[in-house]
């Protein structure tokens, strides 16, 4: 970085190359896989790095129905949806407990539930397979459900719990003048005025439950039941040749969360990173 | 009498404290909003961790042969060179990777903030790689490091390097450290946002009074941004190591350890033990990954401890 100790002009020549370099870093990569995906086989060991021409977008139809993509992308939604929804609710009702009430053991639960986020997964991995095994959970969808819940668990009550415990208190004192239930608190005020925080746990529990993949691997083993990251992985191995199906597979399992973060990247931005700012 | 009645006489009962004191509730309230996360922690976090460490003193060939073999498994370990080796690899990866990640994303925090132009597309472009899930990224590298088609050797080959073409993940001196740079893509944006929101959370003062100073932007990092932002930083880099003590996808995918465990790290190896070798033992990778277990809690206690008291002789 030596550009910072010379002349004013030729730094910001510099900055700018270094910019301009590393957003092709960043970028280019992504790119590549985008043009490949609508490129056919053929056309990409020709030439790898070729512009389409013209854009094979039937590509897409036949990743969706001849490769089951679409089995795989279902199968994802199914799981990663119940599960965003039930840790949400359950880690919000947690959340507002732990940041609102006073009461013995507030601090125990609290730090009971966050301590997990540190664990190595083979801790539990080994173990929940064999307990799933046990109740004829493995190779479910509801199995890796549940799992996916407690996964996520320990993250959503962490960002619930700071943001809850500075909503103003006389907020609830109002309202528990009005006679309110300690219930009907948490389900027309709690959740309603913490619903910016919500959002953004929605957003980063749906990402990283859409990338996940060593809990899936282990717990999913019928094809029928694979969700994309596996499925991906699955059909990589069967067809390793075959790169613009991998790429077009790859581009329908990107899609989802490149539409999230579009639309909310400062949310989700702020989400990932909550925690690591001091 | 009715409950109702009761609690009016009776100021301690439990129903009335919590009219008057917002701030508490009744034991069955708490239970309600509480008890599911504490049972999906119990049932799904808790018990699973407990029977692993339980399973790793017992030899698991199957649901119904189950023998206790008491320490033999975490012998076994002490001469299991290919765990050692795991070890090895994930610790370089633990302690050097996230020196790297974190040093680049400073780097294009400071690039942001020193005010370029399109700097807010230039935050979200460099984001964009943390959202990729691994088995993206992984395929990704692959083809990237390809041998025949790659472009990383494409770039060598344009500028006259033929010679330092090769098989990036075939060749097990360079393998971990083509996985450490495809790590360090993915994350390098993550650490840049945090960055430059502690940046931007710096007390104004301070840089505009280097400024006046004509201090450049090279002194400016070394002197004020570094120091001041030591929190945060060293905050990433505990963030950026337990995530590094836990690497498997991106291992898993690109190389699954190999070229001759030159990158197995100890979560490769306990996936390896328990699903993939068909040895049908349970009990052996639960005990790797019990020793893991506490090998992360203890450095994540001992980073923890290590800085905050760093923290009270510098402040």
């Amino acid at each position: 970085m030596a550009a910072f100790s010379l002349p004013r002009l030729a730094s910001r020549g510099a900055l700018s190359g270094i910019i301009a370099l590393y957003t092709f870093y960043a970028l280019a990569p992504f790119v590549w896989l985008a043009t490949m995906s609508v490129r056919t086989t053929g056309e990409i060991s020709l030439n790898h790095y070729a512009w389409p021409k013209p854009f094979h977008w039937e590509q897409f139809r036949s990743a969706w129905v001849d490769s089951d993509f679409a089995t795989y992308f279902w199968n994802s939604t199914v799981v990663v949806v119940g599960a965003v929804i039930v840790v949400t609710l359950i880690g919000a009702a947690a959340a507002h407990c732990l940041a609102r009430f006073q009461f013995r053991g507030n601090r125990l639960i609290y730090g009971i539930l966050f301590s997990s986020i540190i664990f190595p997964p083979q801790i539990t991995l080994i173990s929940l397979y064999q307990i799933l095994v046990d109740y004829n959970l493995y190779n479910s969808l509801l199995g890796l459900t549940l799992v996916y819940i407690s996964l996520q668990l320990p993250l959503t009550v962490y960002l619930l719990e700071g943001f809850f415990a500075r909503i103003p208190q006389d907020l609830f004192d109002a309202a528990k003048i009005d006679g309110y239930g300690d219930l009907e608190i948490f389900w027309r005020i709690a959740l309603p005025v913490g619903m910016p925080a919500i959002a953004t746990t929605l957003i980063l529990n749906f990402i990283q439950l859409w990338n996940e993949f060593l809990f899936a691997v282990v717990l999913i083993t019928d094809p029928e039941k694979r969700t994309l990251p596996i499925g991906i992985r699955a059909f990589m191995g069967d067809h390793f040749q075959d790169i613009g199906m991998i790429a077009t597979g790859v581009m329908i399992s990107v899609i989802p969360v490149i539409i999230v973060y579009v639309f909310f990247s400062e949310k989700l931005i702020r989400g990932m990173t909550a925690g690591a700012i001091k | 009498m009715t409950p109702k009645l009761a609690a009016a006489r009776d100021p301690s009962a439990p129903s009335r404290t919590s009219f008057t004191d917002p701030r508490r509730a009744t034991w069955p309230i708490i239970a309600i909003f509480v008890g599911p996360a504490l049972l999906v922690y119990f049932g799904l976090t808790a018990y699973p961790a407990f029977r692993t460490i339980f399973d790793s003193f017992f030899t698991i060939d199957g649901p119904g042969a189950i023998s206790f073999t008491g320490l033999s498994n975490y012998r076994d370990l002490l001469t299991d060179e290919t765990f050692w080796a795991a070890v090895r690899n994930t610790f370089i990866w633990s302690f050097v990777a996230p020196v790297l990640d974190v040093a680049t994303g400073l780097l294009l925090a400071v690039a942001l903030y020193a005010g370029v132009p399109f700097a807010r597309f230039f935050r979200v472009a460099w984001f964009t790689p943390v959202l990729l899930s691994y088995v993206v990224v992984a395929i990704l590298w692959m083809w990237i490091y390809n041998y025949d088609w790659g472009a990383v050797n494409i770039g060598l080959r344009a500028i006259g390097l033929d010679s330092w073409t090769q098989s990036w993940l075939g060749n097990p001196n360079t393998a971990l450290g083509a996985l450490i740079v495809t790590h360090a893509w993915k994350w390098a944006g993550f650490n840049m946002v945090v960055c430059l929101a502690a940046i931007h959370s710096l007390p104004s003062e301070v840089l505009e009074a280097s400024e006046l100073d004509n201090c450049g932007w090279w002194d400016k990092l070394r002197f004020i941004i570094v120091p001041m932002l030591r929190p945060t930083l060293l905050n990433l880099y505990i963030l950026a190591f337990i995530g590094k003590m836990k690497i498997f996808d991106l291992v898993w995918i690109m190389t699954q350890g190999g070229p001759l465990w030159s990158t197995e790290t100890v979560s490769t190896y306990v996936y390896k033990r328990a699903f993939n070798w068909n040895t049908f033992d349970l009990g052996y990778p639960s005990a790797i990954a019990a020793v893991w277990f506490g090998v992360v809690c203890a450095a994540v206690m001992l980073l923890n401890r290590l800085l905050a008291s760093r923290e009270r002789l510098e402040f």
